[in-house]
C-alpha cells in the first residue's frame, strides 16, 4: 500500500434513492493505488451503490467522492470512466455491437480517442484478457458465457482505468473458471498495477485473492481491514451476515488448539498443523 | 426403496452442437434419496435435469439415444402436463421463474394447473408457507422481495404440487450466503419431514455435502463417479482433477489423510472436521508440561 | 404508498373495499358517458366529479401534475388540427384571422366539444390506474370469466414491462460506465444512440423468455391438450367477495348510464344547442 494520497477518497457519503430509501449513510473510505479489495455484504447492504458512486454513475446525495483529485459531482462521465472502470455482472447488459472488436473499441471511441490509439488499446485489452484474434469478428451474443465476460472486461480495460471494479466475477462460474478469472484479475493487480475491487459473495475467493475487505451492512461500513483481520471478528461478521470461508471457520473452531482465527487457506492451515504437532 | 428414476445408456446432443451434451449415462436413483450432482460448467448437469422433467426432448431440438424412465415409464410416454405432477424443477434464476403477480398467486399457480379444488389449495398453501417461512410475504409482488426469497417461493411453489421427485438446478448460485443457507434450511426440513426424492445440482458444496445421501460427478457429458457421500468425497483427487473444489475444511482433512495423520471417515461439515482435528491434535501433539493441566 | 407498475396507489383507501369488478365496470361504463354528452360544461363537470372521487379515494393529487403537460399539449394539438387543418364549409362563420389563417367559429366549437369529451375519459382511466393494484385488474378480469390465457398474458405483460424498465436502467448505467454520455449532445444523436439499448434488452428478453417458458411448463401449465382444459380453481378470487354494497354500486352505475341515455335521447339533454358554455363561447368570440 502506498503512503501517498489515496487515489479515491470517499468523504461522508450518503445516498438516498428517489423513493426515499437510504442506501448509504456516512461512508468514509480511502482507496490507494495497487490495492486488491473486496466489498462484501448482504444484498441491499449498499456495496453496489457505493461502487457506482466511485465511478460517477451515481452522485452522492451528500458528501463527496474524490477520484484522482477530481470531485465526481463536477467531473464529466468520460473523465470519470478513464479512471474508474466498472464491469457489470451480466455481460448481456452491455454487449450490443455486432462483433467483439467494435465492442472493445466502443469505450475508447466514446471518449473520443483518435482511431490509431483506439486500435492499439483494443489489441492490448484483448491480449490481456486472453481473447483470441479469431473471436474479433464474432458476434458477442453467440459466445459462451466465459468469453462474453472477458469481452466485457476487455471493453472496460480498453479505457485503461487505474481502478477496475468487477461486480460478482465468479457467480455462476464453476471452480476452474472462477480461478481463471481471479488469476487474471490478480495479474492485472500485480503485474499491471491496477487497483482491483471485487463485489462478491464468494468468501473463499475473497480469502484467496483480496488483501483488504470492506464489509457493509444497512448502508454502513461495518468492517474495513486486511482480510484475515476482518474474517476473524465474529461479532462484526454476524452483523453483516457474512460467514468466513470454510477453512477459516475450521481454524476459528479450533482456536483453542492454537490455530490462527485469521487463517485463509488450506496450505496455511496445514503449515500451522505441522508446527503444532512437530 | 424402489428405484424411481432409471436412466439407461442415455445420450443427448443438441441440434446446434457438435458434441453430445450427455454421453452414455447409466443411473438409477431410488425413491426418497437426496442426491447431489456436481461438475464443471458445461458438463451436462442442466441437460440431465431437463431430461428428467421432460423439457428435453419436448422443448429442445436434438438427438436422443437410450432411455430416461420415471416410475418405469419413458419420459416421452407421459401426456403433456402429467410428468410435471411427478417431477418438479426449481431453476437457477429467481427472476425468470416467478410467473405470477404476488407470492400467493405464485404458490397457487401450479396447484391451479393441476386442477385442485379451493379447500385443497388452501391446505397445501398453508403447509408450504409454513415450511418455507413465507408467511410475511404472501401479498407481496415479485419486485418487492429479494432473490433469496424468490427462490424459496419457487421451491415452495413446486413443492405445493407434491411431486415425487424434486430437482433443483443450481438453486442458490445467484444468492448471497444468508439466502443460500435459508434455501438449504428448507431442504433440510424437506428431507426430514417428507419422502420426496430430492436431486440438487450445485457448485457450492459447503451446504450440499452434509445433506446428500449420494453424490454424482458429471464431466464432459459423462458420469464419472456415483457413490454414497463419504465414499464419494474420499476420491478427492478425481474431484480435484475435474475442477471440483471441495469445502476447505474437507480438503484440509483430506490432506491430513494423505500425509498419514488421519485415517478414518472423511468429515462433511465444519463441526465434524473440528472434531476430527481436535482428536488428531490431541493424539499427536507432544504432551505439555504438567502445570498446563487444568 | 403501494408501488405498482403504473405509479403509486394509496396505502389506505375506501376504494379497496370495492370489488375490483366494480372498478372495472365503472371504468368501462363511465368512459362511455362522454360519447353521449355534447355540451362541454357537462363533460367538464363529469371530469370534476372523477377528480372528486380520486380525492375521496385518498389518491395523492400530486400525481395529477404528471398529466398536466400532456393535457395541455393534447389540447393544443386538438385545437390546432381542428382550426388550422380542419376543412372549410361554406356556411362557416369567420371568428378570427390570425397570421393569414382563417379561424372559423364552427371549428373552435367542435374542438372544444372534442376536448371536453376526452378529458373525463382520460381521468376515468387515471382514476382506475391510481386505485388499482395489478392484482385488482387481474381479479376484475377473472371475475367476468375472461379466459385464463388472456388474463395471464396481460399479467405477464405487466411484469415484463417492469423487468424491461429495470433492465433498461442497468443497460443505461453499463453504457455510461463505458463513457457513453448524452450530456450536451443533440436530440437526433440521442435518438440514434437509443437504438443501442434495444439490443441488450432484446438479448436479455430472449434469454429470459426461454427460461420463462421452461418455468411455466415446470409448473404444469400446458398450452394444449387435455391438461390445458383443466378447471381452474381461481384461488385468488377467494380473497374478494362480491358484497351487497358492490351490487348496489354496480346497479347505480348501470342506472346512471341508463338515465343518461334516456335524458339524451328522450329529452334532448346534453345537446349542443342547449349548451350555455357554447353559447357563452360564441358571444365571447364575436
Amino acid at each position: 500500500m502506498n503512503a501517498e494520497r489515496p487515489f479515491i477518497r470517499v468523504v461522508n457519503v450518503s445516498y438516498r434513492y428517489p423513493d426515499g430509501t437510504e442506501a448509504l449513510s456516512g461512508i468514509n473510505l480511502d482507496i490507494y493505488q495497487g490495492e486488491f479489495m473486496a466489498f462484501v455484504g448482504q444484498n441491499g447492504s449498499g456495496k453496489t451503490t457505493l461502487s457506482k458512486c466511485l465511478n460517477g454513475l451515481f452522485n452522492p446525495t451528500s458528501g463527496d467522492v474524490i477520484v484522482d483529485g477530481l470531485n465526481s459531482k463536477t467531473t464529466s462521465i468520460s473523465q470519470m470512466v478513464r479512471r474508474v472502470g466498472y464491469v457489470f455482472q451480466n455481460p448481456d447488459h452491455q454487449l450490443f455491437n455486432s462483433n467483439c472488436w467494435d465492442e472493445i473499441a466502443y469505450g475508447p471511441r466514446n471518449i473520443e480517442l483518435p482511431e490509431p490509439e483506439v486500435k492499439t488499446r483494443v489489441a492490448e485489452a484483448a491480449r490481456v484478457v486472453g481473447l483470441p484474434e479469431t473471436y474479433f469478428g464474432e458476434h458477442p451474443f453467440f459466445l459462451p458465457k466465459g468469453m462474453r465476460q472477458r469481452v466485457a472486461i476487455a471493453s472496460i480495460l480498453a479505457l485503461q482505468p487505474k481502478v477496475i471494479i468487477v461486480d460478482e466475477p465468479t457467480t455462476g462460474q464453476d471452480a476452474r473458471q472462477s480461478l481463471e478469472i481471479m488469476d487474471f484479475l490478480a495479474d492485472l493487480n500485480q503485474a499491471q498495477g491496477h487497483t482491483v475491487i471485487i463485489i462478491t459473495h464468494d468468501m473463499p475467493i475473497v480469502a484467496r485473492y483480496a488483501r483488504r475487505v470492506v464489509a457493509m451492512g444497512s448502508g454502513r461500513i461495518l468492517a474495513d481491514g486486511p482480510t484475515a483481520e476482518v474474517f476473524s471478528q465474529p461479532e462484526t461478521l454476524a452483523e453483516t451476515f457474512i460467514e468466513p470461508p470454510h477453512i477459516t471457520q475450521l481454524a476459528q473452531r479450533c482456536r483453542s488448539l492454537g490455530f490462527d482465527p485469521g487463517t485463509l487457506t488450506v496450505e496455511d492451515m496445514l503449515r500451522q498443523f505441522k508446527e503444532l504437532v512437530a | 426403496m424402489a428405484p424411481i428414476i432409471e436412466i439407461q445408456n442415455y445420450s443427448w446432443r443438441y441440434s446446434y452442437a457438435k458434441m453430445p451434451a450427455l454421453n452414455g449415462i447409466n443411473l438409477i436413483i431410488e425413491e426418497g434419496a437426496f442426491v447431489g450432482i456436481i461438475g464443471p460448467n458445461g458438463s451436462g448437469k442442466t441437460t440431465l435435469a431437463y431430461s428428467l422433467d421432460g423439457l428435453i426432448p419436448s422443448q429442445y431440438r436434438g438427438i436422443k439415444q437410450g432411455a430416461v424412465n420415471i416410475l418405469g415409464r419413458e419420459v416421452e410416454a407421459y401426456p403433456a402436463g402429467a410428468l410435471q405432477k411427478l417431477v418438479g424443477v426449481v431453476f437457477s434464476d429467481p427472476e425468470a421463474q416467478f410467473t405470477a403477480m404476488t407470492v400467493e398467486d405464485e404458490l397457487v399457480f401450479g396447484m391451479e394447473n393441476l386442477g385442485l379444488s379451493v379447500p385443497e389449495i388452501r391446505e397445501r398453501l398453508e403447509w408450504v408457507t409454513e415450511l418455507a417461512e413465507l408467511g410475511q410475504l404472501l401479498e407481496k409482488p415479485p419486485y418487492e422481495i429479494s432473490g433469496g426469497q424468490k427462490q424459496r417461493v419457487a421451491l415452495a411453489a413446486v413443492l405445493a404440487m407434491t411431486p415425487r421427485v424434486m430437482i433443483l438446478d443450481e438453486p442458490t448460485s445467484m444468492l448471497d450466503p444468508v439466502s443460500r443457507k435459508r434455501v438449504f434450511d428448507v431442504l433440510v426440513r424437506l428431507k426430514e419431514e417428507q419422502r420426496n426424492t430430492i436431486i440438487v445440482i450445485e457448485h457450492n458444496l459447503e451446504n450440499l455435502a452434509s445433506l446428500a445421501d449420494r453424490m454424482i460427478l458429471l464431466s464432459n457429458g459423462e458420469l464419472l463417479l456415483e457413490d454414497e457421500t463419504h465414499a464419494f468425497f474420499e476420491k478427492m483427487d478425481l474431484l480435484l482433477e475435474n475442477g471440483i473444489h471441495p469445502p476447505g475444511a474437507m480438503l484440509f482433512i483430506h490432506r491430513l489423510m494423505q500425509e498419514g495423520y488421519y485415517a478414518s471417515r472423511l468429515p462433511l461439515t465444519v463441526d465434524e472436521a473440528a472434531a476430527c482435528l481436535t482428536e488428531v491434535v490431541a493424539r499427536l501433539k507432544p504432551p505439555g508440561p504438567a502445570s498446563s493441566r487444568g | 404508498m403501494n408501488k405498482t407498475l403504473l405509479g403509486y396507489v394509496p396505502e389506505q383507501s375506501p376504494i379497496y373495499a370495492v370489488h375490483p369488478f366494480v372498478k372495472l365496470f365503472f371504468l368501462l361504463v363511465v368512459s362511455l358517458f362522454p360519447m353521449f354528452i355534447a355540451s362541454p360544461e357537462w363533460n367538464l363537470a363529469l371530469m370534476l366529479f372523477i377528480l372528486g372521487l380520486m380525492w375521496l379515494s385518498r389518491v395523492d393529487m400530486r400525481v395529477l401534475r404528471i398529466y398536466v403537460p400532456m393535457v395541455i399539449s393534447m389540447g393544443s394539438v386538438i385545437f390546432l388540427s381542428y382550426t388550422v387543418l380542419g376543412g372549410v364549409h361554406p356556411e362557416f362563420g369567420l371568428a378570427a384571422r390570425i397570421a393569414g389563417v382563417n379561424i372559423y367559429w364552427e371549428r373552435i366549437r367542435d374542438a372544444s366539444v372534442v376536448y371536453a369529451r376526452i378529458l373525463p375519459m382520460i381521468f376515468t382511466m387515471v382514476f382506475f390506474l391510481s386505485t388499482s393494484r395489478e392484482r385488482d385488474v387481474i381479479v376484475a378480469m377473472r371475475s367476468v370469466r375472461i379466459p385464463f390465457v388472456v388474463t395471464y398474458v396481460f399479467a405477464m405483460a405487466l411484469r415484463a414491462a417492469g423487468m424491461v424498465l429495470e433492465d433498461f436502467q442497468i443497460v443505461r448505467q453499463a453504457e455510461q460506465a463505458r463513457g457513453f454520455d448524452t450530456a450536451g449532445k443533440s436530440i437526433p444523436y440521442r435518438i440514434r444512440k437509443y437504438v443501442m439499448y434495444m439490443i441488450p434488452l432484446f438479448a436479455l428478453s430472449l434469454r429470459r423468455s426461454e427460461e420463462f417458458a421452461n418455468a411455466l411448463l415446470a409448473r404444469g401449465y400446458a398450452f394444449t391438450g387435455e391438461a390445458s382444459r383443466v378447471k381452474r380453481a381461481d384461488y385468488v378470487l377467494t380473497h374478494y367477495s362480491f358484497r351487497p354494497a358492490d351490487l348496489l354500486l354496480t346497479a347505480a352505475i348501470g342506472l346512471a348510464f341508463a338515465a343518461l341515455l334516456v335524458l339524451r335521447f328522450g329529452f334532448g339533454y346534453f345537446e349542443l344547442e342547449r349548451s350555455w358554455f357554447i353559447a357563452w363561447l360564441k358571444t365571447a368570440l364575436d
